[in-house]
């Protein structure tokens, strides 16, 4: 692989050394002030890193979906934010037709995208195998248009939303009753974010251990590693495709239900998550799974950081600076291994 | 032999009164149909077949020409809404109807004057699309001046009329299009005239965020005495979930042409919580029993409630028939000549006066409404003449 280009030079190391000078000077230019804001917004900084840690868990969840498709098949899933908007609408179903706690609809969602990922996979992915990769890369982007299209006419553009009917006040947790929103040091904790965020590390946990102590998982691991290696001791690559497949659609699907309760769906909802995802693909490291976990939570911290420090804030545009001093310094990704 | 003469000068007569008959005058519909704004686009593109259809069931224009509707989708981009414009030109737009968002209607609009075909802008809000001396464009629509303007002005004479303070804002605006961006800036400007401090302005983009807490808390920081608002209506939901979930501390939660408070979605989605939420946008004019009339017809047809942007659309096709039965004639140039000329006493709008077009294309009348979420409706409360009820203010939902 060519990367020398992008290898970190001294020249790079000049620039973040610029940058922190210029950082410096202008605090320092304006030390009252800084103190004074300080003291003010020192509630906001806290509920930014709340809010970036809770929101930067579903994000890693997404993202971890698609490094996995990256590490093992080498494509680019573009159709992976149409995918979650599916299990959104599935998820909205099943909550006013039949009443299905969202938090429960998991168990549908997550079978169920497995189920759409195996198939897209086989008849979808499988056969443009042979094909330039900037084909199936084209195919995927296909696809996504098609879905997107798709729900616009079974559902309309009309953005729906579910409300929970708990959540509010005193709510049974366990055995104890807590009162939400959770009122922390300044800060605000809702029922739906803390939900989304202790399930997404949980079900990003449970991926995690499965690729590290299954026989499934180690075989995942190995033909990610060397494909024509696994084949030679017997494993069924194709089949290794199409579970990965499955399993990276599966995270979103349940980020679909877990993030429903605090946000909406349209036929573009998901693609809302997929933007943030591919940055934290990269930050990460192209197929690590911890790599995107720890992306997202950085994303979602930086994203929210950036409307404190801004002074008329653009949250994305902290996330690109970000993204571009890791491709700099980093070109591997956080925790990428270099190839 | 004379059978055949005969039968064949009838099927030539049959071909020309068909031809005659197929003559038609078309109107073109440039709107976002799929994309994050679709929900708008597809109602604004449902109005105009609406309004179609209603004059060709009236007998038409000039006498018996009935119109028809030339569709297309600009997806939300400026580059497709300009081609799409070219194509619905070539295939014989007499006018075209075009476009919610400002960065595609100003492509258009250079479209619609290098090929001088009249272009009747429904919505969308930048003062700088008329700005560049234009004189095949008209706006309907109240532009971002006017509604800055009048927003910063209602905000005032609420707060007056009720006796409490309001010294001090913080603006939350959608800030990727020129739309939340146009109206801020004008808001600010007039905000500062009156005497209200602008504390802070916090811009999103609204077809990415997925939170606005921190916000929230930021704006709790600030202790404003009112939040202003100007967005869309994804955005503008989380704004006000996001507003409970911190219990902002503020005097009412106020948006400028903002593309949620005063959508009757908004109290479905939002139930209790939207209880009070002010919206100084355009509107139809609720105190009048026609209006009311189109928007029932709009929801037995189409099924849902029919949003204020549609309603524009709608009453654009009759500004344009009405044009064309004054030229007398389908021809662009000539509509346009009459357009300018307009005199239209429309019923839909609650605007001060008929829709008369100044010289760079504005609607001279055109002006917003201030609403307001009361017992789970929309309500009109200011200005006074066009209050079907007394605003609450101070009141947020969450306080109450």
């Amino acid at each position: 692989m060519k990367r020398s280009i992008l290898k970190p030079t001294h020249r790079n190391w000049l620039i973040l050394a610029l940058i922190i000078l210029v950082a410096i000077v202008i605090l320092a230019l304006r030390w009252e002030q800084t103190v004074f804001w300080l003291s003010r917004y020192g509630i906001v900084l806290r509920q930014a890193t709340v809010t970036g840690l809770l929101i930067g868990g579903v994000y890693g969840l997404v993202a971890m979906g698609l490094t996995l498709i990256f590490g093992v098949l080498g494509i680019i899933n573009f159709a992976h934010g149409s995918l979650m908007t599916v299990g959104m609408y599935l998820t909205f179903v099943l909550f006013t037709r039949y009443g299905v706690d969202p938090y429960l609809s998991v168990l549908i969602t997550v079978p169920v995208l497995f189920g759409i990922g195996l198939v897209v996979q086989r008849f979808i992915i499988h056969p443009a195998r042979n094909a330039p990769e900037h084909n199936q890369l084209l195919l995927t982007l296909g696809l996504a248009l098609f879905i997107q299209n798709f729900l616009l006419v079974l559902f309309t553009a009309t953005p729906r939303s579910i409300r929970l009917a708990y959540g509010r006040g005193e709510t049974p947790i366990g055995p104890f009753m807590i009162d939400f929103p959770l009122r922390i040091w300044g800060t605000t904790i809702t029922l739906p974010k803390l939900a989304a965020f202790v399930f997404a590390l949980a079900l990003a946990g449970g991926l995690y251990l499965l690729l590290q102590r299954t026989d499934l998982g180690k075989a995942i691991r190995a033909v990610a590693q060397d494909r024509d290696g696994a084949a030679l001791v017997g494993i069924d690559t194709q089949r290794i495709n199409m579970i990965t497949f499955g399993l990276g659609t599966a995270c979103v699907g349940a980020a679909a239900a877990l993030v429903l309760p605090f946000f909406f769906v349209d036929p573009l909802a998901g693609d809302t998550f997929n933007i943030t995802a591919f940055v934290t693909v990269v930050l990460g490291g192209m197929g690590s799974i911890p790599g995107a976990m720890l992306g997202g939570l950085i994303i979602g911290l930086t994203q929210e950081l950036g409307v404190v420090l801004a002074p008329s804030s653009i949250k994305l545009l902290g996330v690109f600076i970000v993204f571009i001093l890791v491709l700099l310094f980093r070109p591997q990704g956080l925790l990428g291994v270099k190839s | 032999m004379r059978l055949a003469k005969r039968s064949m000068l009838l099927l030539v007569l049959g071909c020309v009164s068909l031809w005659a008959g197929a003559q038609t005058i078309a109107i073109g519909g440039i709107h976002p149909l799929t994309g994050g704004l679709a929900a708008d686009g597809i109602q604004m593109d449902n109005a105009i077949q609406m309004a179609i259809d209603e004059i060709n069931e009236a007998g038409g224009v000039l006498g018996g020409t009935p119109l028809s509707f030339l569709s297309a989708d600009s997806t939300g981009s400026a580059e497709v809404g300009q081609t799409e414009a070219e194509r619905l030109i070539n295939e014989g737009a007499n006018a075209i109807i075009c476009c919610f968002q400002s960065s595609v209607t100003t492509n258009v609009a250079t479209i619609a004057e290098r090929e001088e075909v009249p272009l009747v802008i429904d919505v969308a809000v930048m003062d700088a699309i008329l700005d560049q001396g234009f004189t095949y464009t008209f706006r309907l629509q109240p532009n971002a001046t006017a509604m800055g303007v009048n927003g910063a002005n209602y905000l005032k004479e609420l707060a007056e009329a009720s006796g409490e303070a309001v010294d001090s804002v913080v603006v939350l605006f959608e800030g990727t299009s020129g739309f939340g961006d146009s109206v801020r800036e004008a808001f600010v400007a007039e905000a500062s005239e009156l005497g209200i401090v602008v504390l802070d302005e916090i811009g999103y983009e609204p077809f990415a965020v997925t939170d606005l807490t921190t916000e929230m808390t930021k704006i709790n920081a600030l202790r404003p005495d009112v939040l202003v608002v100007t967005g869309y209506y994804n955005d503008g939901l989380l704004a006000a979930r996001n507003a409970e979930d911190v219990l902002l501390d503020v005097k009412a939660v106020f948006g400028v042409a903002q593309g949620t408070y005063d959508q009757a979605q908004f109290v479905a989605d939002a139930g209790d919580l939207a209880e009070c939420f002010l919206d100084s946008n355009y509107h139809h004019d609720a105190s009048n029993a026609d209006a009311l009339a189109v928007l029932a017809r709009y929801e037995s047809v189409y099924g849902e409630p029919m949003r204020t942007s549609a309603v524009f659309s709608y009453q654009a096709v009759y500004v344009i028939a009405d044009a064309i039965e004054r030229a007398g004639s389908a021809d662009p140039p000539a509509i346009r000549d009459a357009l300018a000329e307009t005199n239209f006493d429309d019923f839909l709008l609650p605007h001060p006066g008929p829709i008369v077009f100044d010289e760079t294309g504005e609607n001279v009348n055109a002006r917003p409404v201030l609403m307001q979420v009361q017992n789970g409706s929309i309500v009109q409360v200011w200005p006074p003449e066009l209050a079907e009820a007394d605003p609450l203010f101070p009141c947020v939902s969450w306080n109450r």
